[in-house]
């Protein structure tokens, strides 16, 4: 768009009047373009936030506007944490959210902790069996978790460790560390190897090379793939509910009580569980790209 | 990079490597062997009753059986910790008869309460239960050994003061002859093994100690009522979700590319779904279906509907499969979406530019510059989506409660979670590994061929 603007300004003086045809429908194409890309943007922009806005303007309210029909498609009328607290309130809600915390907490550490050296070694090493290794670990991003979750609840039965935060969380990492893996290798990746390498001229060891110099460049980037590995813990239903019994995560919790349970609790549930991974992704959005491009490299 | 071939990447990825082979590919190899190995299908019978005698034939689960004879082996305290071992405890005790006879020998425990412990819990001295019932015996046998088979020593009244000398762990084994297949055979077996009725005489093999191959999980999973639906509806998702996807992250990623005013604002909008849990999404979009939700509330404001429509119900499947189609495109959208962005970022600017010099308008943009160029992301991206929507659960148990509308995900955690069939659930989930891979194996080969066709 902008590069034919650019080309038509640098364009010789003694242009013909019919190149300046060509610029000037040029120029009309791109400013009806550029309108009807916005129209569709703001179209796809409403698509994806008005149900976000439903569920939150049901969740802030009081029970008995969330059960009132019809509904009214303005918000928060009246405001009221009402909801929120009896959901929150409820049996299982707060032990759940903890459990959550907790697992998605030892799945960041243990996940980012496995994760690092392995990522620095795909972006900075050439290898025999490079190749190998991470279309493996794309494979392995690839599959399905339900496979996993079946077997290792009974491996978990056998070992004692059944229904324990701390299994699930290691069953997390097994489900992140791909991920992770692949984020913190392009995040790696972007920073060009010549700064260590000057860095150790300048008489840095490798260690202090890294430590000094990449450490700090790459810090912001580790710290995304983290979150999201934190979100993706956060938001696991599926081997959370079949892993564990009492200790229920808090998807757990609300996926195993959903079918008893009332539409205020439910709405203020998914609003809550929204929360968290909203805000996170807001804070990492500049490296998604880093995260997901990778997978098609 | 760094070129040098040495350990040093080695040592870096070993963790991960260990890490996965631990909880990734062990787990895959335990689910394929639970959906096809029946572990306790067959007994092996022994020759005599101890374990380490020799083999003396087997005998299918279920088989019934006669019993022959029994005895009671002393089961060594290392052993105790097995799991599964029916064990009785038996006393040696010695006792004085009402007449001042002497009397010593073995008792089950279940026939005297324990009256004096040690300080360390070991049994001293107790009594001789009373018996229960008009009609039964009134004396407890004692046995000249710890097996109810070995000879009777003497008989005791209730309440008869017992010291009690020593006590054993025994483990009773039966001596059983069977038919399989018209092949008899006949040997011991563990009591554990066995369910023996109340004829003391018969009675049939309850579990085996050794495992075969069997299809007879693979056959539960296919006999069952909720397979096929599953599988249509799992597939019909698959079906209806990733074309529109791919158009709309096609569409998506095309803006992001534009780099508009308010660029990183789209950007993050596109994205928020990357974040939000499936069940949420299924939440989300139930209230908006449910009957006296949003989608009723706005046509009613509008005058469209007199009253509201009630949409998920076991009669109006195809609305609930529309609800889950939305949801799921709202909510997956996002990753095909960033996966081509990252795939139209690494298209190189002058190509885009000539393409436009040279008069290309949108549409033919997309079909000779870009969908081209993409086909790699796009590939990945479909093999990612179609794996993930073989997947799909969450969001049906929210709009459908799992049972109108199932999927091959639902079946495996009912199987698992409600029925307590591990194995089923096992064989439910091999099939999806089994669909995933044939589908990424179908999408590697048709880009391929297509580029062979090309060439």
């Amino acid at each position: 768009m902008s590069a034919s603007g650019q080309l038509a300004q640098t364009a010789p003086v003694q242009a013909s009047a019919e190149m300046q045809k060509v610029r000037q429908a040029a120029l009309r194409r791109q400013r009806l373009n550029r309108g009807v890309t916005y129209f569709i943007a703001i179209l796809i922009c409403l698509w994806v936030l008005i149900p976000i806005w439903f569920i939150a303007s049901m969740a802030l309210t009081t029970p008995e506007v969330v059960r009132s029909y019809p509904k009214g498609v303005l918000p928060f009328i009246p405001f009221s944490f009402e909801t929120m607290r009896f959901f929150l309130s409820s049996q299982g809600i707060i032990p759940g959210t903890i459990n959550s915390i907790i697992v998605a907490i030892i799945t960041l550490l243990l996940s980012t902790i496995i994760a690092a050296p392995a990522g620095y070694a795909i972006s900075r090493y050439l290898f025999p069996g490079r190749d190998f290794y991470r279309l493996s670990i794309l494979a392995v991003r690839a599959f399905p978790v339900v496979i996993l979750a079946i077997p290792l609840a009974v491996v978990f039965i056998n070992f004692g460790i059944y229904d324990s935060v701390y299994s699930l969380a290691l069953m997390h990492t097994a489900l992140t560390l791909p991920t992770t893996i692949l984020v913190i290798g392009s995040v790696f990746a972007s920073i060009p190897y010549e700064l260590e390498e000057a860095a150790q001229v300048y008489g840095c060891t490798p260690l202090q090379a890294f430590r000094t110099v990449v450490l700090p460049l790459v810090a912001p980037g580790i710290a995304a793939a983290a979150i999201f590995t934190f979100v993706m813990s956060w938001n696991e239903v599926f081997a959370a509910s079949i892993l564990t019994v009492r200790n229920r995560t808090l998807p757990a919790q609300v996926l195993s009580t959903l079918s008893q349970s009332s539409e205020p609790y439910q709405f203020a549930g998914a609003f809550f569980m929204m929360i968290p991974a909203m805000i996170f992704i807001f804070v990492i959005r500049r490296y998604l790209f880093n995260m997901w491009g990778q997978i098609s490299k | 990079m760094k070129k040098r071939r040495n350990w040093a990447p080695y040592l870096l990825i070993l963790p991960s490597v260990i890490y996965l082979a631990i909880f990734f590919a062990w787990p895959m190899a335990r689910a394929m062997t639970l959906a096809v190995w029946d572990a306790d299908a067959v007994l092996r019978l022994k020759a005599e009753a101890s374990a380490e005698s020799a083999g003396a034939g087997t005998l299918p689960r279920g088989t019934q059986v006669e019993i022959l004879g029994q005895q009671g082996n002393i089961v060594a305290p290392e052993e105790l910790t097995q799991r599964n071992l029916r064990t009785e405890r038996w006393f040696r005790i010695e006792a004085e008869r009402a007449d001042g006879q002497p009397v010593s020998g073995w008792a089950q425990e279940t026939r005297v309460r324990v009256r004096e412990e040690s300080e360390s819990g070991e049994p001293l001295a107790g009594t001789i239960r009373r018996k229960l019932g008009s009609d039964a015996d009134p004396l407890t046998d004692v046995f000249s050994e710890a097996s109810v088979a070995s000879a009777v020593a003497g008989r005791l009244e209730a309440n008869t003061r017992v010291e009690i000398r020593e006590q054993a762990m025994l483990e009773l084994w039966y001596l059983v002859r069977g038919e399989a297949d018209g092949t008899p055979a006949e040997g011991w077996a563990q009591s554990r093994y066995i369910q023996v009725y109340a004829d003391d005489t018969t009675g049939r093999i309850d579990r085996g100690n050794a495992g075969e191959l069997t299809n007879r999980y693979i056959q539960a999973m296919v006999n069952d009522r909720f397979f096929w639906p599953a599988l249509w509806t799992t597939f019909l998702l698959m079906v209806l979700i990733i074309p529109v996807q791919f158009v709309l992250a096609m569409i998506m990623a095309l803006i992001i590319q534009q780099q508009l005013r308010g660029n990183s604002f789209f950007l993050y909008v596109f994205a928020i779904a990357l974040g939000v849990s499936d069940l949420a999404v299924g939440i989300v979009w139930y209230a908006i279906f449910t009957q006296y939700g949003y989608l009723n509330s706005i046509l009613q404001g509008l005058g469209f509907i007199g009253a509201p429509i009630a949409y998920l119900t076991a009669d109006t499947r195809y609305w609930i499969i529309i609800a889950i189609w939305l949801a799921e495109v709202w909510r997956a959208t996002s990753i095909v979406m960033v996966v081509v962005v990252s795939g139209l970022q690494a298209i190189p600017n002058e190509v885009l530019e000539a393409a436009d010099l040279f008069g290309a308008g949108l549409w033919k943009r997309i079909r000779f510059v870009i969908l081209p160029m993409l086909k790699p992301s796009l590939q990945v991206a479909l093999i990612l989506r179609t794996i993930l929507a073989l997947q799909v659960f969450a969001v049906v148990i929210a709009l459908s409660g799992g049972d109108i509308v199932t999927v091959l995900a639902n079946e495996a955690y009912r199987q698992y979670y409600d029925l307590r069939n591990v194995n089923v659930a096992a064989a439910y989930a091999g099939l999806i590994l089994l669909l995933s891979m044939v589908s990424a194996v179908i999408y590697l080969r048709l880009v391929r061929s297509n580029e062979e066709a090309q060439a």
